[in-house]
Parts: C-alpha cells; structure tokens; sequence
C-alpha cells in the first residue's frame, strides 16, 4: 500500500524497445490476450511514439499528465467512522461548494470498501502534490478534518504530521489519462466565459 | 462489493434533523466532534443552494453531465505485471480519445498486485450506452486491458456488462468542478477560444 516509487516509464527506452519487453511479458498470457495485444499492436506503437503530453510525477507522490494530476488514497476506516462520513456525505448530497473555493479540484469520488472497513478517495487535481495539499489545509480545515476524522490514525489538517500520513495512504496509479491535460479547472471556467461572451456577441451580430 | 443498491439521501429530512444526526453520529470522535461544529455554519450554507447527484444508471453516481465509475477486480496470475508493462508502453496514449466521453481514467494496483483498481469519470445520463460506445468502437484494446483480471468474458460477448456491474461499487459521493461540460463541449470551447485569440490579434 505505501509503496512510494513511482514506476515512471523509462524515458530512454525506445518504443521499439518497450513494445519487444511487452511482447515478452504477453507470451505467456492466455490465448485470447496474446490474440488482443497482436489485434491492436500495430496501433499501440503509433501512437506511442506520437507526443501526447507525458505522464510525469505530480511531485511527492502520483502522477500528472499536462496540468492534471492524480491521487488515489485508500486508509481503514476509524471505529464508526464510516456511519460518520456516510452521514455527512449524505447531508451534502453532492454539495461541495468548498471544494469550488479551492478551486483545483476537477473530480472526487468517496467510495466505502469491504463493507465499510476502508474508504477509497480519488481526486483530479490541478499541479502539483505539495501545493495542493497546503491549500486545502489553509482554505477548508475543518471540512478537510469532519471528513477525514473517520480514517484511523488521521492526524489532523493542522497537524504537521498531515502530510506523511497521506503520503502513507496513497497508492500512485500505474496509468493515468486525462483528455484536456492542458486546462485547469480556472482556465475551464475562463473558456466558458469566453465561449458564453462569443455567443451573446454573435446573437447581437446576426 | 457487489451491493447495487444506492443509498439515497433521506430527501424528506430538514437541514435540522440532518445535523442533529450529524452531531450524535461525531459525539464519540475526539478529532471530528470539534471539526464538525467549526464547519456547520458553512454546511448550512451550502446546503441551501445544493447541487444534487443523481443516478448514473444501473450503477454510479452523475453530477450534472458527469458520471462516476470505480471497479475493483482481481488479478489471473502474472496478470498484474503484463498489464503494468502495457500501461508502461502506452504512458497517456490511450484510445480513450477516440470514444471522447472519458473526462480521466486510472488504473491503481492494490494490495500486492492482486486487485486492479479502475476508476473514471465519463459523460452521458447512460452507464448503458457508454459502454456500448466502448465495446463498438475500440473492442480489441479493451480486451487486452482487461484480459488480465479474472472472470474476464471478453468486450464482445453480451455478458460483459453483467461482469461490470458485479465488480463495481458505487460512489457514496462524486463531485465534479463543471457538471455542465461533456469532454466534446470543452474541446469546441477551446476551440472558440483559440479563434477568439487569433481575432484580437487579428484586431489589435
């Protein structure tokens, strides 16, 4: 769980390289996955030598790709804990107008695992780990501790030691995709102005 | 981990009664009961003007045009370290672009490389017809993505989305930052965008 390396590609391998290694690892799969790899090979090393934006380390842990990053933590939940955030979950109902005020929050998703012994969280976020994380201990601390006081062991946003115990917790994805890499959530909500300015624009026009 | 079942928010209850249940449910944490009391005002607050999520279909949770799915599935043998060499050759280049419904996806191995967690968040009102999107459109690269858990049936054969539904688990809560923007509007906005720049150059 609190494996911190991140297995990044490696950069100076060659395509040609990684695809003879995966052609390797697929010999012994079952017949239907080699059949799979070998329908779609042709097209998997086309557009991995194409440049998309790349997958690098969002800084202490998880991935970025472009301007977006990952983080997926998944800690025990606290004795009643779970009965606590499901509460407060529920209340909100899907409300998280403080999470808007932090403003770096693409998507979040709170998910109870093995009947409710363990909360899974995953986020899109904006830039990088450390910032993030400063932010939401300075903008929402005690919305950040009313949901994660049901975790064991959570120290507390104001903690010092709040930062090691999330590193603790995350588990960096293998693979992460984001499809506008290049826009932060501000800069949506600056696109849709400007798409919402061209449109009245164009109605005063026509 | 198969309960289908969405646990809906009690609708009929007041802001009182919720927080009144809130209270009695942190009376016994020692770090949440204060936290909790510090952030009721704002809860109130938001509440009143509340964004609502809704079903995503036959499971998951939708915020707006945004929807939430999250499977957790177990490895075959050796599977784990196939799939990792695969992610590792693909880095950001998935065929996901092609179906343009899929806002992020990743893919997290737990608890020694024996489970695969998948997690996305993808446009539609449909968990139905976004898979069938998928299965239509890139088949061949979802079987090799998958082909590594078990109990996999294969994207072609009808009982996939049966497969699906028994290893996913529904949200008990989703929030996305723009619920009004499919994965195609934002692409168009930026777009307008971008002619919006080159006109003022243009003008200036």
């Amino acid at each position: 769980m609190a494996t911190q390396t991140l297995t990044a590609p490696k950069q100076n391998q060659t395509v040609e390289d990684k695809a003879q290694h995966l052609q390797k690892l697929f010999a012994d799969a079952p017949q239907y996955a080699k059949a799979a790899l070998e329908n779609v090979f042709g097209e998997l090393t086309s557009f991995a030598s194409k440049s998309r934006a790349r997958v690098e380390s969002a800084g202490r842990t998880g991935i970025r790709q472009g301007k977006v990053s990952e983080l997926t933590l998944i800690a025990p939940f606290a004795p009643a804990g779970a009965a606590r955030l499901r509460a407060l979950l529920q209340l909100r109902d899907g409300s998280f107008d403080d999470t808007d005020l932090v403003g770096t929050v693409h998507d979040m998703r709170f998910v109870f695992l093995d009947n409710d012994t363990k909360l899974l969280f995953a986020t899109a976020y904006d830039g990088e780990w450390d910032p993030y994380i400063d932010d939401f201990a300075t903008k929402i601390t005690d919305q950040m501790d009313v949901i994660f006081s049901a975790c064991e062991g959570w120290p507390g946003i104001r903690s010092p030691k709040v930062k090691d115990w999330i590193v603790k917790h995350q588990i960096t994805a293998e693979g992460w995709y984001v499809a506008h890499p290049d826009l932060t959530v501000s800069e949506t909500a600056r696109v849709k102005r400007i798409g919402k300015a061209v449109e009245e624009f164009l109605d005063k026009v026509g | 981990m198969a309960t289908q079942t969405l646990s809906r928010p009690q609708q009929d209850r007041t802001v009182d009664q919720q927080i009144q249940l809130l209270r009695e449910l942190y009376a016994d944490s020692p770090g949440g009961k204060t936290a909790l009391e510090n952030s009721i005002p704002a809860l109130r607050e938001q509440l009143a003007g509340g964004l609502r999520y809704e079903s995503a279909g036959r499971v998951g949770l939708r915020q707006g045009k945004v929807s939430e799915l999250t499977l957790i599935f177990k490895f075959v043998p050796g599977g784990a370290k196939r799939l990792r060499g695969l992610l590792q050759v693909l880095e950001a280049n998935f065929s996901a672009e092609k179906v343009t419904t899929v806002h992020d996806m990743r893919f997290v191995f737990l608890d020694n490389d024996t489970k695969l967690l998948f997690a996305t968040a993808y446009d539609g009102d449909s968990w139905d017809s976004y898979l069938d999107e998928f299965a239509t459109k890139i088949p061949d690269e979802l079987d090799l993505l998958f082909s590594e858990l078990e109990e996999f049936p294969g994207f072609r054969d009808p009982s996939v989305k049966d497969w699906i539904a028994k290893y996913q688990i529904p949200a008990q809560s989703w929030y996305v930052a723009h619920p009004d923007l499919t994965v195609v509007e934002a692409a168009r906005q930026k777009r307008v965008n971008k002619a919006v720049e080159e006109f003022l150059d243009k003008v200036g």
